[in-house]
């Protein structure tokens, strides 16, 4: 889903990046008054993973192909949608600057769909699913929809830059991330959590699990 | 850090790096579903130069050959190391005090 350079027009690219910046104030306020020091090497293997497991695209139907974004996961498990921005940031500023996946002056606007909206919408409804049914499904329908939302943005931002029409690119860019938010987003993200859970249940943050977080 | 805390960590080190050697050989050489899409509505589009020059452009280490899959191992791994170190350093600045 990284968009490439040529794709948005500069005056719409400088928007993302003011979102994104605005954003980013946000996530790193967030740092200062909750992220432990104990779970600076979660954040940062979950870092290295989502990189990783980035590169490893997943066949789907009609020759094509795709990855999770892992934006969703690591919000979960580190208990807000700014520590999924702030990992976020970090892989895909690493993607554009050293190996030329996804543009520079879109840079805010891959941030912004994998980043920040993949992180708030599976955070939102993980934490809004979770009274109602078992924490593994919930984490299944959040990340699934996280990404899939996260391409219906994409599309929606392409159909105002003039390169995709906006119905057959909601379209396209829907089904595609569908089946890639079902068979990659949300089964991987589910093995993590239930792996996560299974050997140190004591590492997911208590953040999405009760009410009075912060 | 607590001694569980560092076999997870080693745990994780490994099963991340595992996922690294094994992507190059793995994953899909298909377009991703934005690339198909352009290809679809707006092939023109996909012409578009790179704005910036990056260092190791579509994970190919200069020097290897073409479609060698150590290139992208190598790539990969250079990539999860730079990303967990500046995760590490970022989480370190910004940590509750």
């Amino acid at each position: 889903m990284h968009i490439p350079d040529g794709f948005i027009p500069l005056e719409q690219c400088v928007i993302y990046y003011i979102i994104v910046i605005i954003i980013g104030y946000f996530a790193v306020r967030w740092a200062k008054n909750n992220l432990d020091e104990r779970q600076i090497p979660l954040l940062s293997v979950l870092g290295a993973g989502v990189f990783a497991i980035m590169a490893l695209n997943i066949p789907i139907p009609w020759g094509t192909s795709g990855h999770m974004i892992g934006s969703p996961i690591v919000s979960i498990l580190l208990g807000s949608p700014y520590a999924g921005v702030l990992v976020m940031t970090v892989v895909l500023i690493i993607q554009s600057l050293a190996f030329g996946d996804g543009g520079v002056t879109v840079l805010g606007a891959n941030i912004f769909n994998m980043g920040i909206i993949g992180s708030f919408v599976g955070f939102y409804l993980f934490k809004g699913l979770k009274p109602f049914i078992h924490a593994t499904p919930a984490v299944f329908i959040g990340s699934f929809l996280a990404i899939f939302i996260a391409a219906i943005a994409c599309a929606v931002e392409l159909a105002i830059a003039g390169i995709f029409p906006l119905e057959d690119g909601l379209i396209f860019m829907g089904i595609y991330h569908a089946v890639i938010g079902l068979v990659g987003e949300g089964v991987i993200s589910t093995v993590v959590y239930i792996a996560i859970n299974n050997v140190r249940p004591d590492l997911i943050s208590k953040g999405c699990l009760d009410s009075n977080e912060n | 850090m607590k001694t569980n805390d560092k076999k997870l960590l080693l745990y994780s080190i490994v099963i991340v790096v595992i996922i690294a050697i094994l992507a190059p050989f793995l994953a899909s050489t298909n377009p991703d579903g934005l690339e198909s899409t352009a290809k679809k509505l707006n092939p023109e589009a996909l012409e578009s130069e790179h704005a910036f020059q990056s260092l190791i452009p579509d994970y190919e280490i200069p020097g290897l050959s073409k479609g060698n899959p150590l290139s992208g191992v190598i790539a990969i791994l250079i990539g999860v190391i730079v990303v967990f170190v500046i995760a590490y350093g970022i989480g370190y600045i910004f940590k509750k005090k």
